[in-house]
């Protein structure tokens, strides 16, 4: 009785429980620095990458093998990063740096060969869009007087406002499958935690309890299931949670770093930037349930 | 791979010896006027702790609130979002992005009181590798240049170096204390790069019009080059040219001066150790360098202070993005080079006669800006102190409760080159001879 009692206790407790996962497969074999990573369909990955050591340039890769191409060549010497392209096929969006401190968010219309930059007053940065399940929204973060809230606009660059009213810093926002609730990162609690709300900012639930870092969060296809980057075991590595926060599954083990996750539309794999021997490359590793 | 001008040739093939000799000859050996003879720079080098230094200049300022001097306590407009780790130092915690250092603080000591007269980059630059203000008279020699002169130059490899992509600058300027100063043009630091793969570059034979690799080849026509580039110059730039060219081709035609800068001779875990980027390489690159007997190695982080701008190539300067670049970027590669650096250095036994120190020129504002980062700080920052006569495993002086000043005697950039020049055996009197710190004070702290 006791025995059962503590091995209940045990696994009630036991925040991430390490789970034999297959090993990871090697997408990439350039090793450059590389991050955000994001599935443009089945077999296709968009990434950014350090084409030089002065332009982060955004790529696109077949799962299936191939060379890495070019997704802007016309970018001249501005750096792209964080690029979600609408489940609709018809808009991406990005953060462009145009000059000294200043980066805006492109959202490009692929059917109209136009832009729309979203931008704030003064000097600062967009970061992290991401894209409605619909394709009528981006949501975003960006600090404009204190902390560092979630924004949302039209992907025609209207009807911006402010989504989150909170205390920290906000980041990394991910749409539920549903389109209803924003999971995103918020480091009022002295660290980074995730937490869930409405798309109106109502009904926050917080879903990790740690003392270091939990980050970019993201929903899988089927909305059950969110994976993360944690530092909670020594350095960054990929965690997956159920959508309200139970059953922590540690996917990645290495001494070097694993971050970046990001759901292949499956939504039984993941991609994620995995350092080994100092290189940096994509993988795409199993999940399981 | 050894790159020199603007392409990449092998460097134990690709170089023919004979071409590279012939090409020195004819040049004066500017170098000789003024530097300590071989026997006085041995002895120098016997009376100091440490026989070498290697700096890791963090330009732009990196954040001490959010690196080695957590404020977990402060109000949250203050303490920012990372979480604190516990080091091997008792009572000592960084924040989570150092776990690496963190485990390895008994191999170093931090001073978390440094506080500079100047914020903004260039000023401050100056201040941080000589001393003194750039408007306060002649600009003073870097603390490099100081220890160079005092050392002298041993084998065929220049006595100061530079890695990097080149002389630290912001968008507007370069920095005035980047070399010589009043000790002159002959004590500025001779520059190499090294790319992400260990393709070792030197950016001075860049200057040559028309250098393109048939070129090289054709050693014939590249001495019938180099000798009307020489004669095109005039008597006051000639003595430049031939002082930086003199260092550059004596190191190419030197067997153990080319050795220093290939990496492919590296066993393969320990570059991986550093990690395949810019810095990373640039560590292991300094690292050999030491080894070669070098007296002085700056690491320049990047060249500009920008992090996040076209043809920036992301400094410490986090204006923007302070907290997703920490995080993404700059202290993971900062904490797996450095950690690897300590490692080799210690296991080499190089740590005993090596001064390692990384630093910026300030830090960041403790309290986050409207922008969700932090802006320049003059007022408190840090340094990391390794090897060559220091104590480890010490955490020096202490910032108040928001981290944004001292409350123990603050340490300035001054205190840093006259400890830096009396570990090296440049006492009181030397450095008078010199005339250089002036006025300067030891850091006792960390002896």
């Amino acid at each position: 009785m006791l025995t059962r009692l503590t091995i209940c206790l045990f696994l009630a407790l036991s925040p991430a429980l390490p789970v034999i996962a297959s090993e990871p497969q090697r997408v990439t074999t350039d090793g450059t620095n590389k991050r955000d990573p994001h599935f443009v369909s089945d077999t296709e990955v968009v990434y950014c990458y350090d084409e030089a050591p002065d332009l982060i340039r955004m790529m696109r890769v077949n799962l299936s093998g191939g060379e890495p191409e070019v997704v802007y060549k016309d970018s001249g010497d501005k750096h792209h990063i964080e690029p979600c392209f609408a489940p609709n096929g018809r808009y991406v969006v990005f953060t462009e740096c145009t000059g000294n401190l200043t980066a805006r968010l492109v959202i490009r219309d692929t059917e109209k060969s136009k832009d729309a930059y979203i931008t704030h007053k003064g000097r600062g940065g967009t970061r992290s869009p991401c894209f409605s399940p619909a394709s009528d929204l981006v949501v975003y973060a960006f600090a404009e007087t204190g902390p560092q809230q979630l924004w949302s606009v039209k992907p025609d660059g209207s009807d911006k406002k402010q989504v989150s009213q909170t205390e920290g810093i906000s980041n990394w926002p991910t749409f539920t499958p549903d389109g209803k609730r924003i999971v995103f990162s918020n480091s009022r609690e002295n660290n980074y935690e995730i937490y869930s709300m409405n798309l109106d900012g109502s009904d926050e639930k917080r879903l990790t309890e740690n003392s270091l870092m939990d980050i970019r969060p993201c929903v899988s296809p089927d909305g059950t299931q969110v994976a993360f980057t944690s530092t909670r075991d020594g350095n960054y590595e990929v965690y997956v949670m159920n959508i309200d926060g139970s059953n922590i599954r540690r996917i990645t083990h290495t001494e070097e770093r694993d971050d970046y996750a990001t759901w292949h539309p499956d939504g039984k794999r993941l991609v994620f930037v995995g350092e080994r021997a100092g290189r940096f490359d994509l993988f795409l590793v199993p999940v399981p349930k | 791979m050894l790159e020199f001008g603007r392409f990449k040739a092998n460097t134990c093939s690709g170089v023919s010896r004979r071409g590279f000799v012939k090409t020195a000859a004819t040049i004066p050996l500017a170098l000789s006027a003024g530097i300590p003879s071989l026997a006085e720079a041995e002895e120098a080098r016997e009376r100091a702790k440490a026989k070498s230094v290697l700096l890791l200049w963090l330009w732009g300022g990196p954040s001490h609130i959010d690196m080695v001097d957590p404020k977990p306590n402060a109000p949250m407009e203050y303490r920012g979002p990372f979480g604190t780790i516990a080091t091997k130092t008792p009572g000592m915690h960084f924040t989570e992005l150092l776990p690496r250092l963190a485990s390895r603080s008994d191999k170093f000591s931090v001073i978390r009181s440094m506080q500079t007269s100047n914020g903004g980059h260039p000023g401050a630059g100056t201040v941080g590798l000589t001393g003194y203000e750039e408007n306060a008279g002649p600009i003073q020699p870097n603390f490099g240049s100081i220890v160079s002169k005092h050392q002298g130059q041993i084998g065929a490899l220049p006595p100061f170096f530079y890695v990097g992509r080149g002389i630290p600058r912001d968008l507007p300027r370069r920095i005035e204390g980047y070399g010589g100063g009043t000790l002159g043009k002959a004590y500025d630091p001779f520059l190499v790069s090294c790319s992400e793969t260990g393709e070792v570059g030197i950016p001075t034979l860049n200057m040559l019009p028309g250098m393109t690799p048939d070129r090289i080849v054709d050693r014939k026509r590249l001495l019938q080059q180099l000798d009307a580039t020489r004669q095109q110059l005039d008597s006051a730039k000639i003595r430049d040219w031939n002082r930086s060219h003199q260092s550059a081709y004596g190191l190419l035609t030197d067997e153990n001066a080319r050795s220093a800068f290939d990496l492919t001779k590296e066993d393969p875990k320990t570059r991986d150790s550093y990690g395949q980027t810019t810095f990373g390489q640039s560590c292991l690159l300094a690292r050999r360098l030491i080894e070669a007997q070098v007296p002085y190695v700056q690491v320049n982080w990047s060249e500009y202070v920008e992090t996040f701008t076209p043809n920036g190539d992301f400094g410490w300067d986090t204006h923007i993005y302070n907290f997703e670049l920490l995080q993404d970027r700059h202290c993971p590669i900062f904490d797996r080079a450095f950690s690897a650096l300590l490692d080799d250095m210690y296991d080499r036994g190089l740590m005993e006669e090596t001064l390692v120190i990384a630093m910026g020129e300030f830090g960041r504002t403790p309290k986050i800006s409207n922008r969700a980062s932090r802006e320049h700080w003059q007022h408190c920052y840090f340094s990391i102190w390794a090897g060559g006569g220091v104590q480890a495993g010490r955490c020096i002086g202490e910032s108040d409760a928001k981290a944004e000043h001292p409350v123990t005697r603050p340490i300035t950039p001054l205190m840093t080159g006259t400890t830096i020049s009396e570990l090296c055996g440049i006492g009181a009197r030397e450095r008078a001879e010199m005339k250089v710190l002036d006025g300067g004070s030891l850091i006792h702290e960390l002896l």
